[in-house]
């Protein structure tokens, strides 16, 4: 998902407070357009609650009567633990499956089936067999963020240059170095990307467990809201989703960026610096 | 001892009428921190064929695609055909290092494409195309893709691509510089011959001082930082030339002359 | 041409040893006791409802074909929008500037988390499922369009320019059969999260398709028949990939060799009969 910084082309020459200017000024026409035509009732209220409905929304879920903040709650738990178990365990299995030429190719054709099967499909499966709650949710969470990390994980670890594979071994390098310091520092950008594809699932994932079977949760929470037509409730709702989104989005990549330093032109030459300073500390002598 | 050579800085015609002029061009980039070119003076006659040579990072691109359009001057005058110099010109025609071939279409349609973009492809034109194949001896491969043919091939498609629009000024770009040895050889020796008879005014880039030589008639020395022309050796040997002259003690007074313009600028 | 055959019938064989093996051992446990039958059945038991579904009862293939159609329409409107949206962004920059921040928004969000909203909005039936799969696709398409369209070799963009080419003849001819290889790669992620979103709408409501038969079939807690559907919504998936995959092959020709020279041949036809000069036949390389 770096390509939505591709998506963001350079404005013209123009300061940064102009550009947020004319974005929130089309912004405020919109919702404003929106409003209006809500109360002169040319929109259907079902389809477009009133933008001050929503922000009256807002206020009740997060202030007055603060229900969401539990809801989030429960729905980040099955998020992150779901998430951290389900992208060990795919990156874990994909560092075993890629040590051996053989197992890949025999697991290819399975890869390839479970590859066009919605993994989320397997929700109900999970739910007949391990009954409502938390525990189903977060095994949902697990099996969705497994498979983007397991097939990166392997792909990044297949796509190393063939000379350098060769350069390692005439310089008489065990299977173990190999491993640590070529094939994994070479798979890292393939890893993130699964790591970054199994985030965005996992809300999703989180919340179609939710709707299928939970009685607390975000989802159930925009469920019961939809279920009694408080559209506004229902949008809040998914705006704070957008939000969490957005920050999780962000957060994944900004530790991209820190990780595979060679790849950003600042963070090269930070590391650089420190790696200089600690070469010189280590000689003892002054840079 | 090194024979005495005319090194000329921007001489001027003897009577006919300059094809290509440039007066005090000046290129900068990064407002003006970095000089790619430094007042390059020069007229380039009917027919002439100029190599530019020099190491990276001497201009030698950049005065290219100023000629051809594709970069705005920074200040001088450029003309070509007695205009200035404003955008790309059906007149000019220019080819890469890259073969720039689209993959998705057969050779002869590679070929065709310049009068696609000019807006109508007649029957003509599409005979010239085919003879084109044929005068870089590729007539059996029209209707082969890029993918099928190799690296070689693919530059002598985008040589003919380079002839279609019937142009008198080529412009050439280090179109060689990715091949073997042997086949650069080859194609230079075609690229001559080729040149000959279209009787077309070429701008041949190079970092290779021994095609450079072989090829013109005049080489344009130039030196990094700032980029700009630091001597004009005149090759006075007869077009076309033998690959074997290049053997030749004259050949080899006119490398070492060069290298001398190098050297003093360097 | 043997030889590749039988190289081909090798592998598959291997494939089917290894394939073999896993039902045995599977089998082997069950019936040790190592694995709790009702969780997860044996595969004679899978088998069983396999046979149960395609055969004895038959009502799979309904539940086959609307979900096959839900997917496969929201893929089509889906991808309308984004390839559409895409264009425009490509082709005007004020446009894009305007409509990024909001395709953004779009992309953060998780799709699936809109579908109690969707069915609110469209009530129960087809729409809200082809809605649904319509919305989580358009944003694989759209990203991979635009980046596509915009990620072109620099050189030849500079051969274009040096020829004149205006600005709507470098994006028709230049810009977009370049980048159909990474659109169709955007069409294949999307047809399979088109599919998701067709299952989970299905989830929350809806009497027919795949997506409802497996989740009656696990709440009656009949486990080989869940899987049993499992396994035919892979199909499914393959089914809906595959299609893709034989019209990207068609498409973008110039990746294959064997296509690439039946175009070629055709293409030579063409020449001889619309200008009937004497051409060379097209060979490989040299």
């Amino acid at each position: 998902m770096n390509e939505i910084a591709d998506l963001t082309i350079p404005a013209p020459k123009r300061s940064a407070l102009n550009i947020i200017a004319r974005h929130l000024a089309i912004f405020l026409a919109l919702i404003s357009a929106w409003e209006i035509s809500c109360r002169l009732e040319w929109l259907d209220p079902l389809f477009f609650p009133y933008p001050s409905s929503i922000l009256e929304g807002f206020w009740r879920l997060y202030i007055t009567q603060g229900n969401i903040w539990s809801h989030l709650g429960l729905t980040m738990f099955a998020v992150i633990v779901g998430f951290t178990a389900g992208s060990v365990l795919g990156v874990g299995l994909a560092i075993c499956v890629g040590m051996s030429d053989r197992l890949r190719r025999y697991l290819k054709p399975y890869v390839i089936v479970l590859e066009a099967t919605p993994r989320i499909a397997i929700g109900p499966v999970i739910i007949a067999a391990f009954g409502f709650g938390w525990t189903s949710k977060t095994a949902i969470v697990m099996l969705v963020c497994f498979f983007a990390p397991f097939v990166n994980t392997l792909n990044g670890m297949i796509s190393v240059d063939r000379d350098k594979v060769e350069m390692f071994r005439s310089m008489g390098a065990s299977r173990i170095q190999t491993f640590s310091k070529l094939l994994l520092p070479s798979a890292l950008p393939e890893i993130s990307a699964g790591l970054r594809l199994a985030m965005a699932s996992a809300l999703g994932g989180a919340l179609v467990a939710e709707f299928i079977a939970s009685n607390a949760g975000l989802g159930v929470l925009i469920t019961q809201y939809t279920g009694t037509l408080n559209m506004a409730s229902a949008f809040v709702c998914v705006l704070t989703l957008s939000a969490l989104g957005y920050f999780i989005f962000r957060g994944m990549e900004a530790v991209d960026r820190f990780i595979i330093f060679w790849a950003d032109r600042d963070r090269i030459e930070a590391v650089g610096r420190k790696r200089l300073a600690a070469w010189h500390s280590r000689l003892g002598d002054r840079p | 001892m090194i024979p005495t050579m005319t090194v000329t800085k921007g001489s001027a015609t003897d009577g006919q009428t300059a094809v290509i002029s440039a007066q005090n061009v000046v290129k900068t980039f990064a407002n003006g921190s970095v000089i790619a070119v430094d007042d390059a003076n020069f007229q380039i006659k009917p027919g002439e064929f100029i190599s530019l040579v020099g190491p990276s990072g001497c201009g030698k691109s950049t005065l290219l695609r100023m000629v051809a359009g594709l970069l705005e001057r920074s200040s001088g005058q450029l003309a070509v055909h007695d205009r200035p110099v404003k955008g790309p010109d059906p007149s000019v025609s220019m080819m890469f290092q890259k073969p720039t071939l689209l993959d998705w279409r057969t050779a002869i349609e590679n070929v065709l494409l310049p009068s696609e973009i000019a807006g109508r492809v007649t029957d003509s034109d599409r005979r010239k195309a085919m003879d084109l194949l044929e005068l870089v001896g590729l007539k059996d491969f029209a209707f082969s893709f890029p993918a099928q043919l190799s690296g070689g091939m693919q530059q002598r498609v985008a040589l003919a691509r380079l002839l279609q629009t019937g142009a008198d000024i080529l412009l050439l770009d280090e179109p060689f510089g990715a091949l073997d040895e042997f086949t650069r050889e080859r194609l230079n020796v075609e690229l001559m011959r080729i040149v000959s008879e279209v009787n077309a005014t070429t701008l041949f880039v190079t970092h290779n001082i021994g095609e450079a030589i072989y090829l013109a008639d005049r080489v344009f020395v130039m030196t990094p930082r700032p980029g700009r022309v630091a001597g004009i050796v005149e090759v006075p040997f007869e077009r076309p030339r033998p690959p074997s002259i290049q053997q030749s003690p004259e050949f080899n007074a006119l490398v070492s002359q060069v290298r001398h313009t190098f050297g003093e600028n360097v | 041409m043997m030889d590749r055959l039988s190289v081909h019938l090798q592998s598959l064989f291997k494939h089917l040893i290894v394939f073999a093996c896993v039902i045995a051992l599977w089998e082997g446990a069950a019936a040790v006791g190592l694995v709790d039958v009702i969780l997860l059945p044996p595969p004679h038991a899978i088998a069983g409802s396999i046979w149960d579904l395609y055969v004895e009862n038959r009502t799979i293939y309904r539940h086959f074909t609307i979900t096959f159609y839900e997917a496969f329409a929201g893929f089509l409107i889906g991808g309308a929008f984004g390839l559409a949206l895409a264009v425009g962004s490509s082709l005007n920059d004020s446009f894009r500037r305007y409509v990024s921040p909001y395709a953004i928004v779009l992309n953060v969000t998780p799709g699936l988390a809109l579908t109690p909203i969707v069915i609110a909005w469209f009530g129960f039936g087809y729409s809200s499922k082809i809605a649904l799969g319509a919305i989580v696709c358009f944003f694989p398409i759209f990203v991979n369009t635009l980046i596509a369209l915009s990620r072109t070799d620099g050189d030849t963009l500079e051969m274009f320019q040096s020829m004149g080419a205006s600005k709507g003849q470098v994006f028709w001819k230049l810009r977009v059969p370049a980048a159909l290889p990474m659109i169709f790669a955007g069409f294949k992620i999307a047809i399979t999260t088109a599919l998701v979103g067709a299952v989970v709408a299905e989830f929350s409501q809806a009497t027919a398709g795949i997506g409802v038969l497996m989740q009656r079939l696990s709440f009656a807690l009949d486990m080989s028949g869940a899987i049993a559907a499992l396994l035919s919504m892979s199909l499914l998936g393959l089914i809906l990939f595959t299609i893709i995959e034989i019209i990207d092959d068609r498409v973008v020709f110039w990746r294959r060799g064997s296509r690439m020279e039946a175009v070629s041949r055709r293409r030579l036809a063409r020449w001889k009969t619309s200008a009937g000069s004497s051409s060379g036949k097209p060979i490989g390389r040299k």
